[in-house]
């Protein structure tokens, strides 16, 4: 009888939104929201949430929690309503979450002594992620056009541009870390970009070139996938190892690439890997991108009098760049992950405060260089996404 | 005209194509048919070279083809294939301009042309130009595809089985308008079929090919009445030859004056219409295979216009159980009629007439 109920019968419209609501609410009944510790490496004091937020901001996230819980019904709300309500009620959630970790910061540290940190806990974190999950979800299921996609995005950035704009997080553990590391900040960020950008531009001057003769000498291809398959497999720690003495003994013997910095640590080995892990990626989507071009499509090409290379520059290249662009996503995302490895043989970037974190066992300063690594690889996957939306032909998006 | 001489192509030891010779005239529309593996389409492909010659000639208005430079020749033959090969991220407007932009003609020129050929196969511009190919219908692709073809007003027109992927009805549209652009542009025509019905209806020249050999080479009708071997017989099919023999007579050929008064003296032939003021035709009095003064009322799907085949203008007297259809003109005036008298008429002049 029970699985015989029909949609309108049902009390729950939205079970993804119930569970997600569900288990914010178990972690801010037991998970601290943030920690309180007496000096930088010396770990915390859990403070709850119902310990560290007033009474006007419980007040606040329980209305939201309630908005939000009224949107996992089936009933009184329409679905569009329902979910246009949670969409729009992940933007107060997120702000909240900020503010009132920043709000408790500036108050637990007005009477400790100097060296006290306040950090954010796990029910922090879990808002955070929760609040983004309800709203992909909530994007996904209203089926928005690019356009209100990237002005959702726009807003939530904005209420995350003002949380860090003013004084609201600077007592944080995290952004004092930030203040100290402020100019190295930059430095490492520009030498990350730098790495990632050194790792590609050779990689695709490299990769496209072997796709395109993939795709041309059929005798050639399975050897060529196959030894890219072997560098794929290859652990990234292994291949930084195992470059250290035939790149030393290079950047000696021959002088004037010794000048140029090549030596067992450092940069040279780092793009070397890199570009070796690029490969695949970059030569796999090419071929595949121009195998995909129809047969049809090739012989009527040859067949009306173009000649090869305007085939492959006015036919084949278009057809295929989203498939490559995808490849290109991929090796990206990719490479901005491996880049912090390298800072182990030295080549710096956000890697180099992860290692210096773990070192010194100070969480905080890990933090600072995993968070910006996610988020440039979070936006560099969703700018390319764009840009392979935008490559396929008008109409096929 | 194009003439190919002693063509052959070998693969692996084996001629595919094998001394191929025929010649066809300007203006003609030729047909390759046969059965799979026959050669047709390799042989076509020798044309525009997509697939070189193992060995004899291909002259193409005096011009040996395979002294040209391959792209060079490739511009002056238009080529229409069954998956149309339409480019998927160009506009129907930027496909119809391909070879015009190959080319380098001025763009008003090019615009025109487009516009040109889109009326020609009634595809309305200003709601086709900007679509792109995924979102035309089969047919509607194949006409972009054929438009495609013409576009820089080629001397030859290749077409490699260019309707084999479309349905059954948008196939029989596309053949008539097929016949109707070969009318209008008097191109030189190639085309690959293995449909004997599609070969009846489009060619002036039929190549049935077996084996990669020429097994008869001559017009639709001479191959049904006067087939040289048991090959082309069967290949033709005698089931249906005489209906096969009708969709290449045409009713403006057997049309006679419509009957406007009853005539008793003349058994079969006792019947008579009745007109409306504009002169189109209302209804028939007789000519029933029941009774024979019954008044029938003349409806659009049983009348028969000049340009219509004699197996479909039979196909609708029995259909409509009427010995005789009115022939009427585009504004549905009556202008004839034709009866079943005419159809055996056919039979009588066997082979004598060409159409």
């Amino acid at each position: 009888m029970m699985l015989a109920r029909s949609a309108g019968d049902r009390l729950i419209g939205n079970r993804v939104l119930l569970t997600l609501l569900v288990a914010a609410f178990a972690s801010a009944i037991l998970l601290p929201f943030a920690s309180l510790s007496p000096n930088r490496l010396a770990s915390g004091q859990p403070v709850m949430l119902w310990q560290a937020l007033p009474g006007w901001q419980l007040t606040a996230l329980a209305l939201i929690g309630l908005a939000l819980l009224a949107a996992t019904l089936a009933r009184p709300l329409p679905q569009r309503t329902s979910l246009w309500l949670s969409l729009i009620a992940t933007l107060p959630l997120l702000g909240l979450d900020f503010f009132s970790l920043g709000d408790y910061a500036h108050r637990a540290l007005v009477d400790a002594s100097p060296a006290a940190r306040v950090s954010q806990g796990a029910t922090f974190w879990i808002l955070l992620f929760v609040s983004a999950l309800i709203a992909i979800d909530a994007l996904q299921r209203l089926r928005l056009g690019l356009v209100k996609r990237a002005l959702f995005g726009a807003a939530a950035l904005v209420v995350i541009g003002v949380c860090f704009s003013g004084d609201l997080l600077s007592p944080l553990s995290i952004m004092r870390e930030f203040a100290n590391q402020k100019d190295n900040f930059v430095d490492q960020l520009v030498r990350h970009l730098l790495l990632v950008a050194g790792a590609l531009i050779p990689a695709l001057a490299i990769g496209l070139p072997l796709g395109l003769l993939a795709n041309r000498r059929d005798r050639l291809r399975n050897g060529l996938f196959s030894l890219l398959n072997v560098f794929q497999t290859l652990p990234s720690i292994a291949v930084f190892g195992l470059l250290i003495a035939p790149l030393s003994a290079l950047g000696r013997a021959v002088p004037w690439l010794g000048d140029l910095g090549v030596s067992g640590i450092g940069v040279a080995p780092a793009i070397i890997a890199l570009v070796l892990y690029s490969l695949l990626p970059i030569v796999r989507n090419t071929y595949s991108g121009l195998a995909g071009v129809s047969p049809g499509t090739l012989e009527a090409a040859r067949g009306m009098g173009m000649t090869s290379r305007q085939i492959l520059w006015q036919v084949e290249i278009p057809l295929a760049l989203p498939v490559i662009l995808s490849g290109l996503r991929i090796v990206t995302v990719q490479a901005i992950g491996l880049v912090v490895v390298a800072a182990l043989i030295g080549a710096g970037g956000f890697g180099a405060f992860i290692f210096q974190g773990l070192g010194q066992y100070a969480i905080d300063l890990v933090l600072l260089g995993a968070i910006p690594t996610i988020v440039l690889a979070v936006i560099a996957d969703f700018t390319l996404q764009i840009l392979v939306t935008f490559s396929r032909p008008p109409g096929t998006r | 005209m194009i003439e190919l001489k002693g063509l052959t192509k070998t693969y692996a030891g084996k001629n595919v194509v094998d001394n191929v010779s025929l010649t066809l005239d300007t203006g003609e529309f030729g047909v390759l048919i046969g059965p799979s593996g026959c050669g047709k389409s390799t042989t076509l492909k020798m044309i525009n070279r997509l697939v070189p010659l193992s060995g004899g000639r291909i002259i193409l208005n005096g011009d040996d083809v395979t002294e040209l430079p391959a792209e060079q020749l490739r511009r002056r033959i238009g080529y229409a294939i069954q998956s149309t090969g339409l480019f998927p991220h160009w506009s129907v407007a930027q496909n119809i301009a391909t070879v015009p932009q190959l080319l380098k003609w001025p763009k008003s020129r090019i615009d025109d042309r487009v516009d040109e050929l889109m009326a020609m196969f009634h595809l309305d511009a200003a709601e086709f130009r900007h679509k792109y190919p995924h979102q035309l219908s089969g047919g509607q692709a194949q006409r972009v595809g054929v438009a495609r073809a013409l576009a820089a007003d080629p001397e030859v027109l290749l077409m490699d089985e260019p309707f084999g992927a479309v349905d059954p009805l948008t196939r029989e549209v596309l053949q008539a308008e097929m016949r109707r652009v070969h009318q209008q542009t008097g191109k030189t025509i190639v085309f690959v079929t293995h449909d004997m019905d599609e070969a009846l209806q489009l060619a002036t020249r039929i190549a049935l090919l077996n084996g990669g050999k020429l097994v008869q080479y001559d017009r639709p009708i001479e191959l049904m009445v006067k087939p040289d071997n048991d090959f082309v017989r069967e290949f033709i099919g005698q089931a249906d030859l005489g209906l096969k023999l009708l969709s290449r007579r045409w009713v403006h050929q057997y049309q006679r004056e419509p009957s406007l008064e009853h005539h008793a003296t003349h058994p079969g032939l006792d019947h008579c219409w009745q007109l409306d003021d504009a002169g189109r035709p209302v209804a028939l009095e007789g000519a029933r295979l029941d009774e024979d003064h019954e008044v029938t009322e003349v409806k659009p799907e049983w009348t028969a216009t000049p340009g219509m085949s004699m197996k479909e203008a039979l196909s609708r007297m029995v259909w409509y159980r009427v010995m005789v259809l009115p022939v009427v003109d585009d504004a549905g005036k009556l202008i004839a009629e034709i009866g079943m008298q005419g159809i055996m008429g056919i039979q009588a002049e066997n082979g004598t007439q060409a159409s």
